[in-house]
C-alpha cells in the first residue's frame, strides 16, 4: 500500500460516485433553471432507467412480483450491456417527453408546492408500479468483461506505483458521464437551440415576442435532462444493487448538487457532484482516526458530510457555488 | 372529524322547518367552544363508529389492533394538524418533518429509559427536543425560499436519519430502534393500557386513548386558536402574497420561522405520543423520510388549508391503509393506488377531501336556500 495507490483509488471513487450525481444533477439543474419546474420524480426516471437496462442486458427471475403470478417467472431481452446502453437513453428520453407533455406542462403555471406534490406521486406511483410487478429484491447488473474483445470492462485492474486494484467499470463511469457532460455542454453552449434554450431562461416573454416557438425547446430539454437520468440508472447499475427505493434515496444527494452548484449551471453541476462524491469518498476511506487516546470513526459521518457540505455552500453562498446572481426561486 | 359535516347536515335538514336554524349554526360554527366540543364529540364517538360497529355488521376486526389504530390516528392527526399550520395556512412545503416527530421520538424513548417514564414528562422532553430543532432547521432552511425550502428540508431529514442510524447508533440503537423504552402509568397510578372502568369500555377503551384524546382536543383547540388569531391572519397572507406582506411591513420571516416552529411542535407532540403508545422507537417509522412522505399525503388527502381536513386525512389514511393492505389482491397495489388517489387528489382537488366536502355543503346549503358561504 501506498500513499500514491490510496490517493488514485480515493479519487476514482469520488469521480465515480461524484460522476453518477453529476448525471442527475444536470438534468435537475437545466430543467428547473429553464423551465422553473422542480421534478421530484427526477429519481424515478433514474430507476425506470436502470430497470430498462436490467431487463434488456440480462434475462431476471422474478419471484416476489406480480409478474411471477401471471405467468413470467423470467423476463428480459438478453440482448447485452451495450445494447441497453444505446437503447434505454432513447426510451427514457421518450418517457421524458411524455412527462413534460402531460405532467409538467399543465403545472407550469401553478404554484412550485402543487409541481412539487404531484412529481412527489408520481415517483411514489413508479417505485409502487415496479414493487407490485417486479418485486421488492435487489438485483445486479452482468457488464461484459471486456468491449468487443479490446478494453476490459470490468474486473480488478491494478493501480500504477501500488499494489492495489480497482474495479475498471469506475473508469467507464468516469469517461462516459465526462463524454455525456461534455455533449450536453457543447448543445447548450454552441448551438442555436441551446441559444434559444438560454433566452428563454432569462426571458421567455422576450423569445416568444421574437417569433420563436419555445415550448419545443423545452419539452427536447425535457428529454435530454431525462434521458441522462436514464443513463445514470444504467452505468450505475453495476455498482449498486437495483431495487424500487434507489429513487428516492438518490434523489437527495441530487438535489444536493443542484444546491451546491448553482441552479441551470452545467459547470456548477459537475463541480458539485464531484465535491460529493470525493467527501463521501474521503469520509469512508479515512476510516478510524486515533488522536491522543481518542477513537474517532469518520466512516458513519460519511453520508451526513455531504449535508454539512450543502448547508456551509448554503450560508456563505446561498446561490450556489456558481449560479449567477439572479436566479432566486 | 366527520361529525362537523353530520352536525351541518344535521343542520341543514333542520333548517327546512325553521330558516333561522341554519343561520344560527353558521353563526357559532367558528367559535372556539363549538369547534372543541365537536372534537370531544368526535374523539369520544371515534372507537365506537370505527370499531363496534363494523364489528356489529359483521365486518371482522381484529379487535383490539382496530383500537390501537384508533389511537395512532389520533396522533397523526396531531402531526397532521401541525403540518397543515404551515404547509396549508403559510404555503411552505416541508418534506423533513420526519425530523421533528422522529427526534421527539427518540427523546421521549431515551428519557424513559434513563430518566422518566412519566408520560407527560416524556411529552414535555419531546416536544421540547422537536421545538429546539426546528429553531434551528428553520432558521437555516427559511434562508431559501419555495423549492428550496422542500430540497432543504428533504436534506436536513436524510442527515438527521443517518446521524440518529450509525454515528449515534449507541445511543439510538441504529437500525434495531431504540427498544428500552419504559413508560411509567398515567399520573403515577393510571396504566395506559388499562380499561378506563367509569364508562362502558365499548367506548373509549383504555387510558392511553384517553390520554392521547386529550391531547387531540387540545391540539384541535390550540391550532385553532391559532389560525384565528392576528397571527393565523399574517400566516395566510404570506401564503397569498408574501411580497405585499412584506411591503405592509410584517417581518415575513420572523412569521414563517414562528410557523415551522409552531409545526414543529405539534409534530413533536405527536411523536412523543407515539412512543407512548408504541413503547419502542423503529428508526424506519420515525426519522425515515417514508414518514415525512406520509404527512404530506395525510395532510394533502385531507385538505391542507382547513383544521379538520388533515385529521380526516391521517384517519382515513391510518384506517384504509391498514384495512385495505390487509385485503388479498388489491393488498398488494394499495400503495400504487394510494399514489394514483394522491396525484388525482393534487391535480384535481387541491383543497382535499375537506374541501370537497365543504363544496358539497355549499351545494346542499344553496339548494336549501341558505345564504350560500
Amino acid at each position: 500500500m501506498s500513499v500514491v495507490g490510496d490517493l488514485i483509488v480515493l479519487l476514482v471513487n469520488g469521480l465515480q460516485t461524484g460522476a453518477i450525481y453529476v448525471l442527475l444533477a444536470i438534468g435537475l439543474s437545466i430543467i428547473l433553471g429553464t423551465l422553473k419546474f422542480v421534478n421530484f420524480a427526477h429519481g424515478a426516471l433514474f430507476v425506470v432507467g436502470a430497470y430498462a437496462g436490467l431487463l434488456i442486458t440480462q434475462e431476471i427471475s422474478i419471484s416476489n412480483g406480480k409478474l411471477a403470478e401471471w405467468g413470467y417467472p423470467t423476463l428480459g431481452l438478453e440482448w447485452g450491456f451495450f445494447a441497453a446502453l444505446v437503447i434505454v437513453p432513447l426510451f427514457v428520453f421518450v418517457v421524458g417527453l411524455a412527462m413534460e407533455r402531460f405532467v409538467a406542462r399543465p403545472f407550469y403555471d401553478r404554484p412550485d408546492t402543487d409541481q412539487i406534490l404531484v412529481t412527489f406521486g408520481l415517483a411514489i406511483v413508479v417505485q409502487e408500479v415496479i414493487h407490485a410487478l417486479i418485486g421488492p429484491r435487489t438485483y445486479g447488473y452482468e457488464v461484459p468483461t471486456s468491449a468487443f474483445g479490446l478494453l476490459p470492462m470490468t474486473g480488478p485492474i491494478g493501480v500504477p506505483l501500488s499494489d492495489v486494484t480497482i474495479n475498471v467499470w469506475r473508469l467507464w463511469v468516469i469517461a462516459i458521464t465526462a463524454a455525456l457532460v461534455i455533449a450536453v455542454y457543447a448543445i447548450v453552449e454552441y448551438t442555436d437551440f441551446g441559444l434559444v434554450v438560454k433566452a428563454g431562461t432569462r426571458d421567455p416573454e422576450m423569445v416568444r415576442l421574437l417569433g420563436i416557438r419555445i415550448t419545443r425547446p423545452y419539452l427536447v430539454m425535457f428529454g435530454i435532462g431525462a434521458a441522462l437520468a436514464g443513463i445514470a440508472g444504467v452505468v450505475g447499475g453495476p455498482l449498486q444493487n437495483i431495487n424500487p427505493e434507489i429513487g428516492m434515496t438518490i434523489l437527495v444527494p441530487a438535489f444536493l448538487t443542484v444546491v451546491i452548484g448553482g441552479v441551470g449551471s452545467i459547470r456548477g453541476a459537475v463541480l458539485g457532484g464531484t465535491l460529493i462524491g470525493m467527501v463521501q469518498v474521503t469520509l469512508i476511506s479515512i476510516g478510524s482516526v486515533g488522536l491522543g487516546g481518542l477513537q474517532f470513526n469518520f466512516t458513519p459521518w460519511a453520508q451526513v458530510g455531504i449535508y454539512v457540505l450543502a448547508v456551509i455552500v448554503l450560508l456563505t453562498r446561498p446561490q450556489g457555488l456558481l449560479g449567477s446572481e439572479e436566479v432566486s426561486a | 372529524m366527520s361529525d362537523e359535516v353530520k352536525s351541518a347536515e344535521a343542520a341543514d335538514s333542520a333548517e327546512v322547518e325553521s330558516p333561522s336554524l341554519y343561520d344560527r349554526w353558521n353563526a357559532v360554527r367558528e367559535r372556539e367552544i363549538t369547534v372543541a366540543v365537536l372534537t370531544v364529540v368526535g374523539v369520544f364517538l371515534a372507537p365506537f363508529v370505527l370499531v363496534e360497529v363494523p364489528e356489529m355488521i359483521g365486518i371482522r376486526t381484529q379487535y383490539i389492533w382496530y383500537r390501537s389504530l384508533v389511537t395512532l390516528a389520533l396522533i397523526w392527526g396531531i402531526f397532521a394538524i401541525g403540518y397543515d399550520l404551515l404547509l396549508g395556512f403559510t404555503g411552505l412545503l416541508s418534506f423533513g418533518h420526519a425530523i421533528f416527530w422522529g427526534t421527539a421520538a427518540y427523546a421521549a424513548g431515551i428519557f424513559s429509559a434513563e430518566v422518566s417514564g412519566s408520560p407527560i414528562a416524556m411529552l414535555l422532553v419531546g416536544t421540547t427536543v422537536a421545538v429546539l430543532l426546528a429553531w434551528v432547521i428553520g432558521w437555516i432552511s427559511l434562508r431559501r425560499g419555495g423549492i428550496y425550502f422542500a430540497i432543504l428540508t428533504l436534506a436536513f431529514g436524510q442527515m438527521i436519519y443517518y446521524i440518529f442510524l450509525s454515528p449515534l447508533g449507541w445511543l439510538t440503537g441504529g437500525e434495531n430502534g431504540f427498544n428500552s423504552v419504559a413508560v411509567d402509568p398515567l399520573l403515577g397510578f393510571l396504566p395506559l393500557g388499562a380499561e378506563v372502568a367509569v364508562v362502558p369500555d365499548a367506548l373509549i377503551g383504555t387510558w392511553m386513548y384517553v390520554f392521547v384524546g386529550i391531547a387531540t382536543i387540545l391540539a384541535v383547540v390550540v391550532g385553532n386558536r391559532v389560525l384565528n388569531s392576528p397571527y393565523g391572519v399574517v400566516l395566510r397572507a404570506i401564503r397569498e402574497n408574501e411580497q405585499r406582506a412584506e411591503f405592509v411591513g410584517l417581518n415575513v420571516w420572523r412569521y414563517k420561522l414562528m410557523a415551522f416552529i409552531v409545526s414543529g411542535a405539534f409534530a413533536g407532540v405527536a411523536g412523543s405520543l407515539y412512543v407512548i403508545q408504541r413503547s419502542f422507537v423503529p428508526i424506519e417509522n420515525t426519522l425515515s423520510w417514508t414518514v415525512s412522505g406520509e404527512i404530506v399525503i395525510m395532510t394533502v388527502l385531507g385538505g391542507v388549508g382547513s383544521l379538520f381536513g388533515p385529521l380526516l386525512g391521517a384517519g382515513l389514511y391510518m384506517y384504509v391503509a391498514n384495512i385495505v393492505s390487509g385485503m388479498s389482491g388489491i393488498g398488494d397495489f394499495w400503495h400504487m393506488i394510494l399514489g394514483l388517489v394522491f396525484v388525482a387528489v393534487v391535480v384535481l382537488l387541491p383543497e382535499g377531501l375537506w374541501g370537497g366536502l365543504s363544496w358539497i355543503r355549499e351545494r346542499v346549503a344553496g339548494a336549501l336556500g341558505g345564504d350560500d358561504r
